[in-house]
């Protein structure tokens, strides 16, 4: 687990994972609070729960978030 | 600020009203209206795809031409109408997800709202309990959450983390509210199912009575659906039964709610295993035209270290709770390791304990600060006497005759990975130390087990070995078959369960009508606007979140008695108080700016309206520098801010909150309400060069030219 709850992030960029989907490109340079850091303990490529500003809650993978407040 | 009129939001509020007045006697006509209804709400909140509009146009095409019904076809015309007319800026909605008008963004919800993976109207029901009236509360959650007490007690409240309160001082107890209004309502007999839609004689498979699943039979079955629901355990709940220990969730509160859902005819077949009692093909004989897949994670993920097949001793947490919720109350054995830093891991420590273990500790390889379990039940975990071993990493399960005898560790450094700063834990060489223990208990994570869907040989499977779905339907590469919850998340929280049932329930509709799917998920959409609370300033910056009282410690440690005892009525009403109403305030910071930038009064300390970087709030500041003119309320294009003339004050407020309430002052000639001193002085302070002299009398702009123009020419009013 990288990301922790409550941390502010940036969705900066597309995600090559598989579960991308065409409509979360609309999501990329929106801010949000990631609501649930971990599906799966211990995997690093969970997806996480975000709550984007504007746009409800979402699972997203990890390498399309930068964290804002680090 | 006037807001033009949107013409798709007026075609949804033509179609609204017709229904809501029964002017559609025939059920075609209504059927066809309540399908251009789902159609133009997709459009007004910037979900429809592109065959939204071709099938808005069909759908009005029909209504028109039904004569059997008058009213619809007159319906039908007024549709077309406003489609023929208003095309572009229906295909504008579409494209850019945008209302230019403004019109629909009026519907836009409040971050709270936003984060709840239900799309919970959170501030409507907030501002319901305060005013007192729980039953209503209620009714607003099940609109997107048939499990309101649930979700009071368990809820991981991802609203609270983007509550705007908490960038004051703390969010609203939002999940404590929700608990309270359910069980006030369920006692006084107030919590009442809506009214269902005519039965569709259409049958739906649901399968897995856990928390996706039933929330999906029950919005099936009120909108008409036949439902049957199938469940390998022998109850309704799921995990929230056999994953979530009696303490933070007793037993009867699941019973209570499930039997609302029974209650609307969903028929439940518990001890049903798929695949073993039952299969997709005997089920599609029966007539079940659609399927829903809610099998939730119930297999978990091993240690893979030496030792940890050897002994009895070593168990699932998952496995170890369901155990207990059955009925099975023996203790693991006296010294117990919990290897794992999740919620479950909580539970399965504090479950222990319960039983009777001498000591119970828990091994996580990380800090505390990066514990996914909740904050609170980590404290409370650590109250009752749970003890924490951290930076520990479990290299070997130790034994003798068949019996553990202890957990072989190495500490761990916390160290930044290459290329990032994000730290992970690294075992420190020669660090091997024991930790004595009789049972070993793994809780790192769980999974789905596959091979209960075996028989669906065309499912996709994502790498994650979840099932693959669009997430905008839940719908699987299969014809008819849609899954959510646990199963298509990985093993996730109760109300992101919730979402996806209530999302996958909505798209099995469309399927089974023939109706095209929406492009992207959901976005929550209020129902209404509550009226808000008048609180005075002070009151809204005085009151704090209410602390939730708990049972006494040493119950805790030797009973499964509900730890959390509820707030009182009281605290309830004045922790619903807090609410900031951000369904109704959208934090454009318009109010500030007129009030700083152009008024030069800088009377509004609302740092709290900045989402990145959030300054000092103070609603009692703008009581001493307001000048009462009312610049901020006539600037705010939501009617959040307002300014009222009431018994003799003129009184600003801020969704109720009373920011500013002064003494007004009148006319000397008409008895005009003309301001308050500190607007009459900031006036006159900006006209004093050019103004008149008034005899220390105070004239409204009307009476004070009249008086200049008398003045001037020497005239003497006659009366």
């Amino acid at each position: 687990m990288a990301l922790r709850k409550g941390q502010k992030v940036e969705v900066f960029r597309r995600s090559g994972d598989e579960s991308w989907e065409p409509y979360m490109d609309k999501f990329i340079g929106r801010h949000g609070i990631i609501t649930d850091p971990d599906t799966s303990i211990n995997d690093p490529e969970s997806l996480v729960e975000v709550s984007l500003d504007g746009m409800g809650t979402h699972r997203l993978p990890q390498d399309c978030l930068r964290v804002l407040d680090a | 600020m006037t807001l033009t009129q949107c013409p798709v939001d007026q075609t949804l509020t033509l179609l609204c009203d017709a229904m809501e007045a029964n002017r559609l006697q025939h059920p075609r006509s209504r059927r066809l209206a309540g399908q251009l209804i789902t159609m133009i709400e997709d459009v007004a909140s910037g979900r429809a795809g592109a065959a939204h509009l071709p099938t808005v146009q069909r759908l009005a095409d029909e209504l028109a031409a039904f004569q059997a019904d008058a009213a619809g076809m007159a319906l039908g015309a007024e549709v077309r109408l406003a489609l023929a007319a208003n095309q572009e800026v229906f295909a504008s909605h579409i494209e850019t997800q945008n209302c230019a008008a403004g019109a629909c963004d009026r519907l836009a919800p409040s971050p709270c709202q936003m984060a709840c993976p239900a799309g919970i109207d959170i501030p409507t029901y907030v501002a319901l309990i305060a005013e007192g009236r729980d039953a209503e509360a209620i009714e607003t959650i099940r609109r997107d959450n048939p499990f309101p007490w649930v979700c009071g007690l368990v809820c991981t409240r991802p609203c609270e983390f983007m509550c705007v309160r908490g960038r004051i001082d703390q969010p609203v107890s939002i999940k404590t509210l929700k608990a309270f209004a359910a069980e006030r309502a369920l006692s006084l007999g107030h919590y009442v199912n809506p009214a269902q839609a005519p039965p569709k004689n259409r049958k739906v498979c649901v399968i897995g009575a856990g928390p996706g699943g039933m929330s999906a039979a029950y919005y099936l079955a009120l909108n008409g659906y036949t439902v049957r629901v199938i469940e390998a355990l022998p109850m309704a709940g799921g995990m929230m039964m056999v994953g979530i220990p009696r303490y933070r969730l007793p037993r009867e509160v699941i019973d209570r709610e499930v039997a609302m859902i029974e209650a609307l005819g969903v028929e439940f077949r518990f001890n049903t295993c798929l695949g073993k009692d039952v299969g997709f093909a005997q089920l599609r004989a029966e007539g079940f035209e659609a399927f829903f897949l809610a099998i939730g994670a119930h297999a978990s993920f091993k240690l893979n270290i030496p030792g940890e097949n050897d002994y009895p001793q070593v168990i699932q947490a998952i496995d170890f709770l369901k155990r207990v919720a059955l009925g099975d109350r023996h203790l693991p054995g006296q010294q117990v390791i919990i290897i794992g830093g999740g919620n479950v891991a909580i539970d399965a420590a504090r479950t222990c304990l319960r039983l009777g273990c001498a000591s119970v500790t828990m091994a996580y390889r990380r800090t505390l600060s990066e514990m996914p379990a909740d904050v609170e039940e980590i404290e409370q975990a650590e109250e009752e006497g749970v003890q924490f071993a951290f930076l520990t990493v479990p290299v070997a399960v130790e034994g003798r005759d068949g019996h553990v005898t202890g957990l072989r560790c190495l500490k761990a450094r916390m160290v930044a990975q290459a290329g990032s700063k994000r730290m992970a834990p690294v075992p420190i060489e020669g660090s091997e130390f024991v930790i004595r223990a009789d049972a070993v208990i793994s809780a790192i994570g769980q999974r789905i087990e596959k091979q209960t869907l075996a028989e669906l040989k065309d499912l996709s499977w994502t790498r994650r070995d979840t099932i693959q779905v669009h997430t905008a339907t839940m719908a699987t590469d299969l014809p008819g078959v849609f899954a959510a919850g646990d199963a298509v998340t990985g093993p996730a929280t109760v109300v992101e369960a919730i979402g996806g049932g209530k999302r996958a329930a909505a798209a099995i509709d469309r399927y089974l009508n023939g109706l095209p799917q929406p492009g992207m998920p959901p976005v929550p959409v209020r129902h209404h606007r509550a009226a808000w609370t008048e609180v005075p300033a002070t009151t809204k910056m005085a009151l704090k979140r209410q602390p939730m009282p708990l049972l006494n410690m040493d119950r805790r440690r030797t009973t499964f008695q509900q730890v959390e005892l509820g707030l009182s009525e009281n605290m309830v009403r004045e922790e619903a108080r807090r609410c900031l109403r951000c369904d109704i305030c959208r934090r454009c910071g318009r109010c500030v700016e007129v009030c700083r930038d152009k008024m030069k009064v800088d009377a509004l300390r609302l740092g709290y309206l900045d989402f990145d970087a959030p300054g000092p709030t103070d609603f009692r500041w703008t009581q001493e520098h307001c000048i009462a003119c009312g610049a901020c309320a006539a600037n705010c294009p939501n009617d959040a801010m307002q300014t009222e003339d009431r018994k003799g004050e003129r009184i600003i407020h801020l969704c109720g909150t009373v920011l500013s309430r002064q003494p007004l002052r009148y006319c000397d000639g008409c008895g005009e309400a003309i301001g308050t001193d500190r607007y009459i002085e900031f006036v006159r302070r900006r006209t004093h060069r050019i103004a008149p002299v008034l005899d220390g009398r105070i004239y409204c702009d009307q009476c004070a030219r009249r008086k200049a123009v008398l003045d001037a020419h020497d005239v003497h009013s006659v009366d």
